[in-house]
């Protein structure tokens, strides 16, 4: 995959020059920030052999509350209150699987309908407008050369890669994504483990929202669709196993990485849009298909 | 381990305490001024005198390479307008970029293509916006890397824009209030279907509709509104409902063609055509024949062709450092099944077969 990704960027390179340019690197990273996000916590999903769905739409409801809440309260109150909202959805999308059983997918694929209501329902459906500047800050900012939803995003994936890897919690996470039973024997409080992982998840996108709403400096009910989709396939052409158990967040860096490359190259090198979705589902299928590949000749 | 959970559980409990704090924040969405409606209309009041003709400049000595980013291309109104700055680019030797976000929802894929195209350093950007509010910080990033923005036909609230190029919207909007009100002499129950929430089409129009309703004819009741994305499929689905919840309905007001077709549709399958007064703005081939069956009663004509023209002029002109008027407003003209047959499309569709590149 890093070979995949260093070709794409020689190639976008060699086509179009501004590619490599500092504003343009600023400007990919920037965009792919809010996916990053979203992935990080749908990497926490999927390893412990779920998926969270609902991840897209709770963009939209995060961006609601949060420009809601700033307006009536403040800024950082709404920062704030966006973050735990995701956290909250989070929470009621673990509580329904891991108390209640809800598989996974139908669980999240509910919150998914629901949490675009609520947007809907706080924003009366339209967009909030009149957010203080400061807070293009979040969005449009910079520290030093980095835009800050990029350093954001940085530190998401350093906290994540710790939390997984150097964390009890992150153990528990393969191994109830390896094989559940095995895990419940084992004497892991699967449904905590789980609730907590939904949880996460739910944050990670309400620091996405947040970071979102920053950029479009309004809350909007109708953003993030199909964002959903698009974090899986990070997660999966990482290389993830969507079933659970193996991946990391290194494999979701590459995935995201070559997403966000990919659409931005394609955009500098102006191939059109119905064209591009055509390459990223063949992506989507082929980074897969190599990796099964991989698996069964070892 | 213990910590950690220890720490979640605090997590948890400060996140329902913030939702409990979010319930109070939520009844004045409606309070929350949408910005587009105030930004532009504010405009409006300050052109007493409309610019209705827009010169072709001189063709530049170099060739100027402009991006344009567009909602959607999947309605003959944007199709129009794409025709009109392609058209117009090659009268006067400019490279364009066609972008289109795919929808009034794919906000986030609009402030993206802004970026690319501000990274990939063209002369000039075009925007009609998906959100008036959403697009403002978009914009802003790229009048500060030194690339103009013309706004066309629907607004950003940013104020750094080098021209806002769009229909009279407030005049559109009480076209619409005065065929509706004479058609149904003065008395009536109606729905509006707005258009897109956050675009100043939708508001502007929809509020000076409501505004003129009001003072001219008080005993029309507006039995709903509703926002949606704005396509057909909206129009009808929703046009449905209303059917279902008010019987009584003989007039639906519709801030585009889009969802008249659809409504009509749902107009048509209810037996009531004739029997209500259906208004549209726009001109695509269905709502012509619809307008010609006597299913939509009238529509409001813009000048789309133009507004992308005069896009493209503009940005020339300010690239040639020639004076660009802050506000530049295309003409309207109300179509009805009686003067169909007379009507001058060459500004308002593009030409029949006519397809934009795709993007």
């Amino acid at each position: 995959m890093p070979a995949v990704i260093v070709i794409l960027a020689v190639v976008f390179g060699s086509l179009n020059p501004n590619f490599w340019s500092g504003t343009n690197m600023a400007n990919v990273s920037r965009q792919m920030s809010i996916l990053a996000l979203l992935s990080l916590g749908q990497t926490f999903a999927i390893l412990s052999g779920g998926i969270d769905l609902s991840v897209g739409s709770l963009l939209a409801l995060v961006s609601v509350v949060c420009a809601q809440q700033m307006l009536n309260f403040g800024l950082v109150e709404g920062i704030t209150a966006g973050i735990l909202a995701g956290g909250l959805a989070g929470l009621i999308n673990g509580l329904v699987i891991a108390k209640a059983r809800v598989p996974a997918f139908i669980a999240t694929l509910g919150m998914l309908v629901a949490a675009r209501g609520v947007a809907l329902t706080l924003s009366g459906g339209l967009p909030i407008a009149g957010l203080p500047r400061e807070f293009l800050v979040l969005g449009a900012g910079y520290l030093g050369p980095f835009p800050i939803p990029t350093m954001l995003a940085v530190a998401g994936f350093v906290l994540a890669h710790v939390i997984l890897s150097r964390t009890r919690f992150g153990r528990y996470v393969y191994a109830m994504g390896s094989n559940e039973e095995a895990a419940v024997l084992s004497g892991i409080n699967v449904a905590r483990h789980k609730m907590m992982v939904y949880v996460v998840s739910g944050l990670f996108a309400g620091v996405a929202g947040v970071v979102l709403t920053a950029r479009v400096i309004s809350g909007q009910p109708t953003l993030g669709e199909v964002q959903e989709l698009y974090s899986i396939a990070a997660v999966v052409i990482g290389g993830s196993r969507i079933t659970g158990g193996v991946g990391g967040i290194g494999r979701t860096l590459m995935g995201v990485l070559v997403l966000g490359i990919l659409g931005n190259g394609l955009n500098l090198v102006q191939v059109s849009s119905y064209v591009q979705n055509i390459v990223i589902g063949i992506i989507i299928v082929g980074a897969v298909y190599v990796d099964l590949a991989r698996e069964r000749r070892q | 381990m213990k910590r950690l959970d220890r720490r979640c559980g605090a997590l948890i409990s400060l996140a329902a305490v913030v939702m409990l704090g979010c319930g109070r924040g939520t009844q004045p969405s409606n309070e929350v001024a949408p910005g587009t409606a105030a930004a532009p209309s504010a405009e409006t009041g300050a052109t007493t005198a409309p610019v209705t003709e827009y010169a072709r400049p001189p063709k530049p000595s170099r060739q100027y390479r402009i991006g344009i980013a567009v909602p959607h291309l999947s309605n003959p109104h944007y199709v129009g307008q794409a025709y009109g700055y392609l058209d117009e680019a090659q009268n006067l030797g400019a490279q364009v970029t066609l972008l289109e976000a795919g929808g009034y929802q794919y906000l986030d894929k609009q402030v993206s293509q802004i970026e690319d195209l501000v990274a990939s350093k063209v002369d000039a950007i075009i925007l009609a916006a998906v959100s008036g509010p959403g697009t403002v910080g978009a914009v802003q990033d790229a009048v500060a890397a030194g690339i103009p923005v013309i706004n066309v036909n629907v607004m950003t609230d940013s104020d750094k824009v080098v021209t806002r190029i769009r229909s009279d919207d407030d005049v559109i909007g009480r076209m619409h209030a005065d065929f509706m009100g004479e058609r149904l002499n003065g008395a009536g129950s109606i729905v509006m279907l707005r258009g897109a929430p956050g675009t100043s089409w939708a508001e502007i129009r929809g509020n000076a509709f409501k505004k003129r309703l009001a003072e001219k004819f008080p005993n029309i009741k507006i039995l709903g509104e509703q926002y949606s994305q704005s396509t057909p499929a909206d129009g009808l689905r929703l046009m449905e409902d209303f059917l279902q919840t008010y019987p009584e309905i003989n007039g639906v007001y519709n801030g585009a063609d889009t969802t008249a077709i659809g409504a009509a549709q749902a107009i048509l399958a209810a037996g009531k055509q004739g029997k209500t007064v259906i208004t549209a703005t726009d001109f695509q081939v269905d709502t012509e024949k619809f307008i010609r069956e006597g299913v939509i009663s009238a529509s409001v004509l813009q000048q789309t062709v133009t507004m992308g023209r005069w896009g493209v002029r503009a940005a020339i002109n300010y690239l040639e450092k020639r004076p660009v008027p802050p506000v530049l407003l295309t003409a309207q003209e109300l179509a009805t099944k009686e003067n169909v047959n007379g009507l001058n499309l060459e500004n308002v569709r593009a030409p029949a077969g006519w397809t934009p590149p795709a993007r």
